[in-house]
């Protein structure tokens, strides 16, 4: 088991370590951010001495070794148009982002996985189909359309709820729905498969001939397995929403990462875009690393002797 | 009558129409252990699943009554069935590790069996568990009681699943090809088990199996099974010795003796096993047989008493002797 969890170390370093050289050419190769922050009108002089300042006269190859000796002191450096130290703004958005994504993770779980297992258990029915349909709206519809329909329906029409910004937990909602639609979709069609599977096994047959009712043996025996795939997904699923929120932040103005992202990219600040894709990077391996080792907790075959 | 344990008559499972079980009946006595004999397919397993009303999704109880101790389990609401699964009657499979939940430890799954029935403490039900497995041969109890399925053999499972079956003490023990996955040396351990268990307890087995070497060894009687539906019920060292079913005759006949001329050739029966949907009016066998006449493919014989305790459905079971002279 620690051999395995030592790899598993490694390769996530190496994942981290991939994005981070990605996202630093790929901002590079944007165009040079300088033209941006001189002021309309700025002689060349003026512009070249903020270039040699903010040191991207250099080669590219020089600023890169440069990025990953700060990196690895745990300096990701200071906004170029804000000024300030890059982490400092990030944990300014983090809770919106970790507010939002678990109001969505809350939506995804508990309506997919009732949902799936419910699928499953009365496969063939009525009840199945009428949650296939919702299962499947929630899977193909796109969030900035979800998001704006909840958003005139809710918002709008009815005025029940707020239609942008982040106050409260009324707030939260709308976006939360917009947002765990698609893992709700993905937790209803896991634990349907991961359900359907179980409960065709010899295991399930035993049970019932010792006399348990269909419903206990899914409460005491089926849910149990059937969790150790859906509690993967999970894990990643919460990545997913703490990462993805771009375009659900955007259309709620959620002032959140995904949104400081977008507003970063725009203004070419890439320090803050690379502190931010580190960051949702690291966390989405860390939570891929979280995943096995609830597998493991979750499966005394692996818990015992992995 | 009394000493009829269970009488199933006329048994019928459908499956999309067909009947691969048709009209299957045969009675058990006290203490008896039954086996019920054919090849793969020939509907045995679906019986046996079907005394239990367990039948897969796709297969229906389409007609016949199973009685057990004078209730009729057919016609019984399902919560009454489900009070007498593991109460009553128990089954134990072919394939005993993938039998037990893996996350669950095999004690957790004893004691769910002792308790679902007697509503017991869990500290009862748990004595009761480490009891049962004293009881099956399994040492260090205690220990063994916190193990997970995947840390225990194939035989150590099967044992565990016999513990399971007789914790509440049914009067009738089903017995799925439970040795048909594990080593030989452990069959016959398992075998000798489930026959000491049941004699101690004064149950019955109905043991299901293709393996006439399981039929020597464990079974009072035999009913053979042919393409869903019973061709001979005898007596064990009667039907060996005298059988009066071509099929019957013929399955002995390819079985490798140790006692045959050497590099002989084994026997072989022609042919295949018809699938349901070539069925025809008569005899089932009639297209394989040896000794098929014109009215064999006209009329399906009746289960018709031909001794003492001795039942065969053939037109010509007076001949079938015949089949058993060595070839020359």
């Amino acid at each position: 088991m620690a051999g395995y969890a030592f790899w598993r170390l490694v390769q996530a370093a190496i994942a981290v370590f991939g994005v981070m050289t990605i996202v630093f050419v790929i901002m590079r190769l944007a165009g040079d951010p300088t033209l941006l922050l001189v002021p309309e009108g700025a002689t060349r002089e003026h512009i070249e001495a903020l270039r040699h300042e903010l040191g991207f006269d250099r080669p590219i190859a020089v600023q890169y070794v440069a990025y990953l000796a700060d990196v690895l002191r745990l300096d990701f450096g200071q906004s170029v148009v804000q000024r300030l130290p890059a982490t400092a703004i990030l944990a300014s958005r983090l809770p919106y982002t970790l507010e939002l994504a678990l109001g969505a993770s809350a939506i995804a779980l508990l309506v997919g996985i009732p949902a799936g297992v419910a699928m499953a258990v009365w496969r063939g029915g009525a009840l199945e189909r009428l949650l296939a349909t919702f299962v499947v709206t929630g899977q193909s519809m796109p969030t900035f359309l979800s998001g704006i329909l909840l958003i005139l329906v809710f918002g709008v029409l009815l005025g029940w709820l707020p239609t942008s910004g982040s106050g409260g937990l009324s707030s939260l909602v709308l976006p939360s729905i917009a947002l765990g639609a698609l893992s709700m979709a993905t937790f209803a069609r896991m634990a349907r498969i991961a359900v359907v599977d179980e409960l065709s096994k010899d295991y399930v047959r035993a049970a019932r001939a010792r006399g348990l009712s269909q419903g206990a043996v899914v409460v005491r025996h089926v849910l149990r397995n059937a969790a150790v795939p859906v509690v993967t997904i999970a894990a990643l699923e919460f990545g997913n929403l703490l990462a993805g929120a771009v375009i659900v932040e955007t259309v709620f103005a959620w002032p959140g990462i995904g949104q400081l992202a977008i507003q970063s990219i725009q203004s070419r600040d890439f320090v803050v875009v690379q502190v931010v894709v580190l960051f949702v990077s690291v966390i989405y391996v860390a939570m891929s690393l979280l995943a096995d080792l609830a597998y493991a907790w979750l499966d005394p075959r692996i818990r015992l002797h992995g | 009558m009394s000493d009829v344990l269970l009488a199933v008559e006329n048994l019928t499972v459908d499956i999309g129409g067909t009947a691969v079980v048709d009209g299957v009946s045969f009675a058990m006595r006290r203490g008896e252990v039954l086996a019920l004999v054919g090849e793969s397919g020939c509907g045995k397993s679906l019986t046996a699943m079907a005394l239990l009303r367990l039948l897969p999704p796709a297969a229906r109880l389409a007609a016949g009554r199973v009685v057990l101790e004078g209730q009729d389990l057919a016609a019984l609401p399902e919560r009454a069935m489900r009070r007498l699964r593991g109460e009553a009657l128990s089954i134990i499979f072919q394939e005993p590790t993938a039998s037990l939940d893996p996350l669950a430890t095999v004690g957790s799954q004893i004691v769910e069996a002792y308790r679902v029935h007697r509503g017991v403490t869990r500290a009862e039900a748990r004595r009761a568990a480490r009891d049962m497995l004293d009881a099956v041969g399994i040492p260090d109890a205690e220990r063994r009681l916190e193990q997970y399925p995947f840390e225990l053999s194939g035989g150590m499972c099967q044992r565990i699943m016999i513990a399971i079956a007789l914790v509440c003490g049914p009067s009738l023990l089903v017995a799925d090809e439970p040795t048909t996955a594990l080593d030989v040396t452990i069959q016959a351990q398992i075998l000798d088990l489930m026959r000491k268990l049941v004699a101690e307890r004064g149950a019955s087995i109905l043991i299901i199996t293709h393996d006439m070497g399981v039929v020597a060894d464990i079974a009072d009687r035999v009913a053979v099974m042919y393409a869903g539906r019973v061709v001979e019920v005898a007596p064990v060292a009667e039907l060996f010795a005298s059988p009066r079913h071509p099929y019957t005759a013929l399955l002995l006949a390819s079985v490798p003796r140790l006692d045959a001329t050497p590099k002989a050739q084994l026997a072989t029966i022609e042919g295949r096993v018809p699938s349901p949907d070539e069925f025809g009016v008569g005899c089932r066998f009639a297209g394989r047989c040896p000794l098929a006449v014109q009215r064999c493919h006209e009329a399906p014989p009746a289960l018709a008493d031909i001794g003492r305790d001795h039942a065969a459905a053939c037109w010509r079971s007076a001949d079938v002797a015949r089949l058993m002279e060595p070839a020359s």
